[in-house]
């Protein structure tokens, strides 16, 4: 099945926020159809859009995502009626803030995936991968996961220095 | 006290500006204390060193008298009436000594019902400005002194209130310092915005004082206090403030009424209130909402128009 | 014999440290804020204010793991944080109510249980106390028993002179063995006149009455008059070189994580709240009384001190201008 994958320096990891109803049923028909895509992306399943907070998202980052996607229902196709229609403007003011402190948008995508659009599916995870995947390793969250204030280096023991080797291979790991 | 009358620019505001709103709102308060109209007055009573004040909750016609209004009295009072202050006050109709700054507060809360406009006597202030943190506190203000964020006030007048107590006048030729700090951040290669705001967040020391005077942040239980599960670290890492504060920013998008006291209160000198106003510019441009003084059904965040903008939406 | 530094030779004895390997800490301008940071040359060193954070965190920081664990094969295996290799440290230009602070805490450090993290910086680190002659209208050093002069918690005190000079004062052997190993930068003599002290504004408050009125007055009106304002935040517990509160976390997963100590404050609500949800101190003002009583009564029932330096930061800083030597004015004016 994985005959065409080819090998490349670096895998990102995509992290996937999905509604139950449409996007997670629509990688499902993409799977049951025998779609290939890549296996970057992990597909987290949420009742809604609605419930995708973006505390999420960034944790997401946090915890060494390379690249985050966020999809659910077409508007007027919301389960719940309307939590797509929310999420769409919580998510327009929080890709401001986002790019206000400096992450690069192009590492968060936006969809609309039905149950039936298995195809699209693949090509919005497509899509995303291979343009993280010339990006690289999203460095700035996980950086600042290993910083600490100055009076913490100064007491924890030399390894918690950003520059040592220990950190540095548990930072490449994450990669 | 007819505020709207007319307005007049002047190069400082002098002691006797102060002194006049002073008496106005020490009149009301104690009028409104006599006749039993409210069962307390927030205000703003003197401080032990000279040119300052603090909050005050007044019960008696005795106290009220001794109420005052001065460019130190930079306190956004609302937070005295959310659910976060609760138990302070006796129950019952409340008066209030607000700046419009202040007033925008108390219509979000009534947006939000946390508060019903009946149940407040709002005494207004026609404010011309208040002093920044750490400014010479001389009694007079001017362009040295004046607070980042009456730079740039558009709401002068406290429209709304039971009664306003001051007429109108402003500092004049004022450039607007947060706008261009706000500009010039947007302006920088991405990197270095996010430079920028490591820097600034990694001083943070989690005292919580910009969540505690917020008066949108009255949550009983926040999600930065959670560690079970813990969406952010609580602890006063790098890491965790930039959660903190990203997630506090977006938790008053569409909220924050602008009073800046987050900014204020910082002890770490972190520009709170450019995240904050970076946001309302934004839901200014997407859905056309401002914070005003007029309390509206719904926030911005808290509605949806079927064909808002989803150019970001593939 | 009298001793005295200039200016130019304090910076290049900073310039040694740091090349001696020494962790060199002191006031410094960061951002728009000067705060103690590890100074990488005597340059850095900014002596204009006080910095807005105490000197405390050289000691007991922010933030620190205390240890980490991993499952490894089903077993959790823990890591201890090797305290050997905490740094050698010079704290410079620490005022005496920062310089003072570590000298009241090692009594609360080591009592019942030895803080061995705490213990440990403070047998490394050697603190050169300077003279205050800034201070503003929040200063109340004084009127706590210390002074703008008073050496105590300094290894090595500095009085800044009028020729801009240094006059030096070994007061223990820590300090004075600093100031062997660098001789060449001392001259002997006693210098010029010494810059003069700021006056405060609340000179002398009888520590013994306060102590005793706190003592029969563990409900009284004052608390709701002066806390019912307090809007609940850590600010004054921060940046206070006395308090000393923590909380403990495990952040991480259940496989893997750190455990970590910070600071943590009186003032928060969920500060003494129970997993019952009981929370014996309810309301905003009992949280406030705390922070009094634990200063001016219970820290001084157990170990006979006072916890707190009068360095006015709290005053300052207080978002809603509270204001703790106002509060002790008016305990000490008491008639009852």
């Amino acid at each position: 099945m994985h005959a065409e994958t080819k090998q490349h320096d670096f895998e990102p990891k995509i992290v996937a926020f999905v509604c139950t109803w449409c996007t997670y049923a629509g990688a499902d028909l993409a799977g049951t159809s025998r779609m290939q895509y890549p296996s970057n992306v992990r597909v987290l399943k949420f009742p809604c859009t609605g419930r995708i907070d973006p505390v999420f998202i960034l944790r997401a980052f946090q915890k060494g995502a390379d690249g985050v996607l966020v999809s659910g229902c077409h508007p007027g196709d919301c389960h719940y009626m309307a939590g797509n229609f929310h999420a769409r403007r919580r998510f327009a003011a929080f890709r401001a803030l986002l790019s206000f402190v400096g992450v690069d948008l192009n590492r968060l995508q936006f969809s609309w995936v039905s149950a039936a659009e298995g195809g699209k599916w693949v090509d919005v995870v497509t899509e995303l991968t291979e343009r993280v995947r010339t990006m690289g390793p999203m460095p700035e969250f996980k950086e600042l996961e290993h910083e600490e204030q100055w009076s913490t280096f100064a007491g924890a023991s030399a390894d918690k220095v950003l520059n040592s080797p220990e950190l540095k291979e548990a930072y490449d790991s994450i990669g | 006290m007819n505020a709207k009358a007319s307005k007049t620019h002047v190069t400082c505001i002098e002691p006797a500006y102060y002194e006049a709103i002073t008496e106005a709102i020490r009149k009301e308060a104690v009028q409104i204390l006599k006749d039993e109209t409210v069962v307390g007055v927030v205000g703003y009573l003197p401080g032990r060193r000279k040119g300052t004040a603090s909050p005050a909750l007044v019960t008696t016609a005795e106290e009220a008298g001794k109420l005052i209004f001065s460019p130190a009295c930079v306190n956004n009072l609302s937070v005295y009436l959310t659910k976060a202050k609760k138990g302070v006050l006796k129950k019952g109709k409340v008066g209030i000594v607000a700046k419009g700054c202040d007033m925008r507060a108390l219509a979000g809360l009534i947006t939000e019902s946390q508060l019903q406009r009946e149940e407040l006597f709002i005494i207004g202030v026609v404010c011309p400005g208040v002093y920044g943190f750490g400014a010479e506190r001389t009694g007079t203000l001017t362009e040295a002194n004046i607070a980042r964020k009456c730079r740039e006030c558009s709401v002068h007048l406290p429209d709304g209130a039971d009664v306003a107590a001051g007429t109108h006048t402003e500092l004049a030729d004022l450039t607007p310092e947060e706008a261009e700090e706000m500009a010039r951040i947007e302006a920088m290669p991405q990197a270095e915005r996010w430079a920028f705001w490591k820097e600034h967040f990694s001083r943070c020391i989690r005292c919580m004082a910009c969540r505690q005077v917020c008066p949108f942040c009255y949550c009983e239980q926040c999600l930065c206090d959670k560690n079970r599960p813990q969406a952010v670290e609580s602890s006063p890492r790098p890491a965790g403030n930039m959660a903190w504060h990203l997630v506090r920013a977006m938790h008053l998008a569409g909220r924050c009424g602008g009073c800046a006291e987050c900014e204020r209160v910082c002890p770490m000198d972190i520009p709170l209130n450019l995240l904050n106003r970076r946001m309302a510019k934004e839901l200014k441009e997407l859905y056309d909402f401002e914070a005003g003084l007029n309390p509206v059904e719904k926030g911005p965040l808290n509605q949806y128009k079927e064909d808002d903008d989803q150019s970001f939406i593939k | 014999m009298p001793q005295i530094i200039t200016e130019q030779n304090l910076r290049n004895l900073i310039d040694l440290l740091v090349k001696e390997a020494k962790l060199v800490v002191g006031p410094k301008l960061s951002g728009s804020v000067v705060l103690y940071e590890p100074l990488a040359a005597g340059s850095d060193l900014t002596l204009d204010a006080l910095p807005r954070r105490s000197s405390k965190e050289l000691f007991f920081p922010i933030c620190e793991d205390i240890l980490s664990y991993k499952r490894e094969n089903g077993a959790m295996k823990v890591t201890d944080v090797d305290r050997s290799k905490f740094p050698e440290t010079v704290l410079i230009g620490a005022p005496p109510c920062d310089a003072g602070s570590p000298a009241i805490l090692d009594a609360v450090m080591s009592w019942d249980y030895n803080d061995e993290f705490y213990l440990e910086r403070r047998r490394k680190s050697t603190i050169v106390g300077i003279a205050c002659t800034k201070g503003d209208d929040a200063c109340f050093c004084r009127a706590v028993g210390l002074a703008p002069d008073a050496e105590g918690g300094s290894d090595l005190f500095l009085t800044p002179l009028k020729d801009g000079s240094y006059a030096c004062k070994a007061v223990t052997d820590k300090g004075q063995a600093l100031v062997a190993a660098h001789q060449n930068l001392f001259a002997d003599g006693a210098g010029t006149e010494p810059v003069p002290f700021v006056d405060q504004a609340v000179e002398k408050l009888d520590l013994v009455k306060i102590k005793k009125w706190l003592e029969e007055h563990f409900e009284d009106p004052l608390w709701e008059k002066i806390a019912d304002i307090c809007v609940g935040c850590g600010a004054c517990a921060f940046i206070c070189p006395a308090c000393h509160c923590f909380d403990i976390n495990d952040e991480g997963s259940t496989d893997d994580g750190v455990r970590r100590k910070h600071w943590d404050a009186c003032g928060f609500a969920k500060f003494t709240n129970h997993a019952s949800g009981h929370n014996p101190r309810d309301v905003q003002n009992k949280r406030y009384r705390n922070r009094i009583m634990h200063k001016f009564k219970y820290y001084d029932d157990k170990f006979g001190k006072t916890l707190c330096t009068g360095c006015g930061r709290c005053i300052r800083a207080c978002p809603v201008g509270i204001d703790i030597a106002e509060i002790l004015e008016t305990i000490n004016g008491k008639e009852d």
